[in-house]
C-alpha cells in the first residue's frame, strides 16, 4: 500500500522469526528426542500429591475486580501516549486537559485505595 | 501485494472469529479470539494506524482477553453444567441469523460504487492520518469533550466494580447506621 | 469565548461537580449523615432545573459536539425534575443502605451522560453519553447485593443493553462507511437513503428500541424491573426512557432526515406491535411492578406512535407527553414503593382493599391511573390526545385508531386495580401507613404535576413554541 506500511517489514520479519524459531525447536525435539513413556511418567504433576477434582473450580471474584480496574487504568494511561507525543506542541491548555482527566481519575483511586478493594487480605 | 495481505488477513480474522462460536471449549474460543484481535490489529497497520493496532493488541489481546478468561473460570463450565440447548432455539437463531445475512449481502450488494463515490478512493486518505501525532492533534482539540467524558465514564464503572465486587464484612444492619 | 462554553455545558458542569463533591466526600471520609447528602443533592438538582430556564442562546460547542437550545435545555430540566422525585421517593429506602453515597453517585453519573446523550451533536457523543447512562445503571439495578433477584436484574440490564450498544454500533458504523461522517449535520446532508444505509439505520433503530424497550426487543423489560430496587425501577421507566426518546427525534428528524420513507413505516410498525403486545402483557400481569414494566412498554409505543408525525407539532407532543408521563409514572411508582417498604411484598392482592385503610394513597395511585390510561381529568388525556392527533396529523388513521383502540383495553387493566382498591375486600390488614416526608414530597410534586399540567394549556404552547424556535 503505502510507504509507512513497509516500515512494518522489521516487525513482520520478527514476528516470523519468532515464530519459526518456537515451531522449529518443538519439530526438532519431537523427532530426534527419545520416546519412553510409563503409567507414572504420564501421570499429571501436582507438586507431588495426586491429582484430584476438577481443574475448573470456581476462584475468588477478587481476581476478577483487581483485573477490571486494572482494564481501566490501561485504557487511561494508553490516553496518556498521544498527549507526550504532543506534549510540547499544546503547551498549557494540553497540560490543562491531561490535569482535569488525571485529576477525575484520582480521585476515583483514591476512592478505590480507601475501599480497600486493592488489599488482599479481609 | 497490499490486497494479497488484506485478504489473508480477512480470511484469518473471519474463521477465526468463526472458531471463537463454534469451538466447544470456552478456553478454546478466548484463544481464537486473540487470534482475531491480532489480524484484526494488522489490517490497521494497514492502514497506517499503527497506534490504534497497538491499543488493540495491549487492551484487547492484552488486558480483556485476561477478564475473559477469568468469566470463563467465574462461570464454572464443567461438563454437567453444560446448558442443554432446544432444537427449536437453534433453529429460530439459525434462521434469524441467515435471514441478517442475507439482507446484509443484499444491502452490501453493489455498493462498490458508492463506497468510491463518497471516500474518492485513496486520493483524499492522506497517509499520515494514523499517525500518533495527529491522532493526539485531534484527539485534544476537536475530540477534547469526549476524552474528558470518558474520564467521568471510568470512574462511574470503578465506583460500580467496587462497589459490586468488594464484599465488606460488617453486616448491612450495623453499618446502615455508621454512614 | 470561554464564558459560552459554561453556559452551555452549564447544567453539566454542575452535575460534576456535585458528582465529584460526593466522591470527594467519601474519599476524605466527611461525616455525612444521609439527610445532609439529600439536601445537598436537592438543592443541585433544584438550581439545576432553575438555571436550565436562563437565557440562553442555541447552538453548538466543541465543533459539532454539543448541541444546546432551549427545547434541549427544558427536555434536560424533565429529567433534572424526574430524577429529583426519584430521590424523593426513593429515600426511606435509600438511607438504610451502606453505599448511599455510591449509589447517588452512580445515579447522578447516568443522569450526566443522559444530558450528554440528548445534547450530542454526534454519533460519537451519543454512544458516549448512552455509555455512560447506561453502565452505572447496572450497577445499580443490582444494588440489592443480598437479593439474587436485584443480582439477575442487573446481569440482564448489562448483557440486554451490550448487545443493543453492539447493534447500534454496527449501525452507525454503516453509516459512517457510507457518509465518511459521524456529525449529524454532514450525515444529513450526504445520506442519500441506500440499501447499505437502510441496513444501517435499522440496525441504530434496533439499538433504540432495546433501550426504550418497545416491542420486539423488550424481553428484559419486565425482569429488570421487577428484581430492580424501586427507586432504580422508576428512574427506568421514567428517566432512562425520556432521555432515549429525546435523543431519538434528532437523529430521526435531523440526521436520517431525508430517510422518511424508510423510518415512518418502521416506526408505525413498531409502535402498533409495541402498543398491542404491552397491553396483552399488562393485561395478566400479578406483580405491580411487572405491571407497570408493560404499562410502560404500551407508553413507549404510544411516544414512537407521536414521533412519526415527523414535524414541529410532533416534537412538542413528545415532550408535553415526558412531562406528563414523569408525574403519571412516577406518582403510582411512589404508592407503591411506600407499600413494597412496608408490607415487603408487591403482588397486586396488596391493593385490595387500600382505600379503607389509607384513603390518601388510594387517591394519588388513583390519580396517577387515570392519567396513564389517558382518563380527561388528569393531564394523561391531553398528553395521548396531542400525541395522537400528531399522527393523525401526518395522516396514519390506520395507526391512530389501532393506538384508540387500545387505550380502550388498557382501561380495563388500569381500571381494575382501580376498583380492586376501592370495591373489594382487604386480602391482608394494612395498618395506616405514614409516609415519610420525602416521600409525601414526592407524592405532592406528583399530584400536582398530573393536576395542574392538564389545565394549564400554557405549558403545551410554552413547548411548542420552544421547538418551533430552532
Amino acid at each position: 500500500m503505502s510507504s509507512v506500511t513497509v516500515d512494518y517489514l522489521p516487525i513482520f520479519i520478527q514476528f516470523c522469526v519468532a515464530i519459526g524459531f518456537v515451531v522449529f525447536v518443538m519439530l526438532v525435539t519431537h523427532l530426534i528426542g527419545p520416546k519412553r513413556s510409563s503409567k507414572v511418567k504420564d501421570a499429571s504433576f501436582e507438586c507431588g500429591i495426586e491429582a484430584k477434582g476438577n481443574a475448573r473450580t470456581p476462584f475468588s471474584v477478587k481476581y476478577f475486580l483487581t483485573a477490571i480496574l486494572f482494564v481501566l487504568f490501561d485504557v487511561e494511561v494508553i490516553f496518556m501516549y498521544p498527549w507526550a507525543v504532543n506534549f510540547k506542541g499544546f503547551g498549557w491548555f494540553g497540560f490543562v486537559e491531561m490535569t482535569l482527566f488525571l485529576g477525575l481519575l484520582l480521585i476515583g483511586f483514591l476512592y478505590i485505595v480507601k475501599k480497600g478493594a486493592l488489599e488482599w487480605e479481609e | 501485494m497490499g490486497s494479497s495481505i488484506f485478504y489473508f488477513l480477512g480470511f484469518v480474522s473471519i474463521f477465526t472469529a468463526l472458531m471463537v462460536i463454534l469451538s466447544k471449549s470456552p478456553i478454546n474460543s478466548v484463544l481464537y479470539l486473540v487470534i482475531t484481535f491480532f489480524s484484526i490489529a494488522a489490517q490497521f497497520v494497514l492502514l497506517n494506524a499503527g497506534f490504534l493496532a497497538a491499543v488493540l493488541v495491549i487492551v484487547y489481546a492484552g488486558a480483556i482477553m485476561v477478564l475473559f478468561l477469568f468469566v470463563v473460570m467465574l462461570l464454572n463450565l464443567n461438563k454437567e453444567y453444560e446448558p442443554h440447548k432446544h432444537i427449536y432455539i437453534k433453529f429460530a437463531g439459525g434462521i434469524a441469523g441467515g435471514i441478517l445475512l442475507v439482507t446484509l449481502i443484499g444491502a452490501l450488494h453493489g455498493s462498490g460504487e458508492i463506497a468510491d463515490s463518497t471516500l474518492n478512493g485513496e486520493a483524499s486518505y492522506a497517509a499520515s492520518t494514523g499517525t500518533i501525532q495527529n491522532l493526539g492533534k485531534s484527539l485534544f482539540s476537536d475530540y477534547l469533550l469526549p476524552f474528558e467524558i470518558s474520564s467521568v465514564l471510568f470512574l462511574a464503572a470503578m465506583v460500580g466494580a467496587v462497589f459490586l465486587g468488594k464484599k465488606e464484612k460488617s453486616s448491612p444492619k450495623v453499618s446502615a447506621e455508621k454512614i | 469565548m470561554t464564558e459560552q462554553y459554561f453556559s452551555g455545558l452549564r447544567i453539566e458542569l454542575f452535575l460534576t461537580m456535585l458528582i465529584l463533591a460526593l466522591l470527594v466526600g467519601k474519599v476524605l471520609a466527611i461525616k455525612q449523615n444521609p439527610i445532609g447528602t439529600l439536601t445537598l443533592i436537592s438543592v443541585f438538582l433544584i438550581s439545576s432545573i432553575g438555571i436550565s430556564f436562563m437565557q440562553n442562546e442555541s447552538g453548538y460547542l466543541f465543533g459539532t459536539m454539543f448541541r444546546t437550545n432551549s427545547t434541549i435545555l427544558f427536555e434536560k430540566a424533565i429529567l433534572l425534575a424526574g430524577t429529583f422525585i426519584v430521590f424523593m421517593l426513593g429515600f426511606e429506602w435509600m438511607k438504610k443502605q451502606k453505599h448511599f453515597l455510591e449509589f447517588c453517585m452512580l445515579l447522578l453519573s447516568t443522569l450526566l451522560g443522559m444530558c450528554f446523550m440528548i445534547s450530542s451533536g454526534n454519533f460519537l457523543m451519543f454512544f458516549l453519553g448512552l455509555e455512560l447512562a447506561t453502565i452505572p445503571l447496572a450497577a445499580l439495578a443490582s444494588f440489592d447485593l443480598d437479593e439474587k433477584k436485584s443480582s439477575e436484574a442487573g446481569m440482564k440490564l448489562i448483557l440486554s443493553s451490550a448487545f443493543a450498544s453492539a447493534i447500534l454500533l454496527f449501525g452507525i458504523s454503516f453509516i459512517y462507511g457510507t457518509t465518511g461522517s459521524v456529525s449529524f449535520d454532514t450525515i444529513a446532508s450526504a445520506i442519500d437513503g441506500n440499501n447499505v444505509q437502510k441496513f444501517g439505520f435499522i440496525c441504530i433503530l434496533t439499538g433504540f428500541a432495546f433501550k426504550i424497550s418497545a416491542v420486539p426487543f423488550h424481553f428484559w423489560t419486565a425482569d429488570v424491573y421487577e428484581g430492580a430496587p424501586v427507586a432504580i425501577t422508576s428512574y427506568l421507566s421514567v428517566v432512562s426512557k425520556g432521555a432515549a426518546i429525546f435523543v431519538l427525534m434528532p437523529v430521526l428528524y435531523h440526521a436520517f432526515g431525508r430517510m422518511s420513507s424508510t423510518y415512518i413505516p418502521a416506526l408505525i410498525l413498531l409502535s402498533t406491535v409495541t402498543i398491542i403486545t404491552g397491553n396483552l402483557f399488562a393485561l395478566r400481569q400479578k406483580s405491580m411492578k411487572r405491571f407497570l414494566a408493560f404499562s410502560t412498554v404500551t407508553q413507549a409505543g404510544y411516544l414512537l406512535l407521536g414521533i412519526t408525525g415527523n414535524n414541529t407539532e410532533a416534537g412538542a407532543s413528545v415532550v408535553y407527553f415526558m412531562l406528563i408521563y414523569i408525574f403519571s409514572n412516577l406518582g403510582a411508582f411512589t404508592v407503591v414503593s411506600i407499600l413494597q417498604n412496608r408490607t415487603g411484598r408487591d403482588d397486586i392482592g396488596v391493593y385490595k382493599g387500600l382505600y379503607k385503610t389509607n384513603p390518601t394513597l388510594s387517591m394519588v395511585l388513583l390519580l396517577a391511573l387515570f392519567s396513564l390510561a389517558g382518563i380527561p381529568p388528569a393531564a394523561g388525556f391531553f398528553g395521548k390526545l396531542f400525541l395522537l392527533s400528531s399522527a393523525a396529523g401526518a395522516g396514519y388513521y390506520v395507526a391512530v385508531i389501532i393506538a384508540s383502540v387500545n387505550m380502550v383495553v388498557s382501561l380495563y387493566y388500569y381500571l381494575n386495580i382501580v376498583k380492586m382498591m376501592f370495591v373489594d375486600e382487604p386480602e391482608i390488614t394494612i395498618e395506616k401507613l405514614k409516609p415519610a416526608v420525602t416521600e409525601q414530597i414526592s407524592l405532592f410534586i406528583c399530584c400536582c404535576g398530573i393536576l395542574v399540567i392538564g389545565f394549564i394549556p400554557a405549558i403545551y404552547e410554552y413547548i411548542y413554541n420552544l421547538s418551533a424556535a430552532i
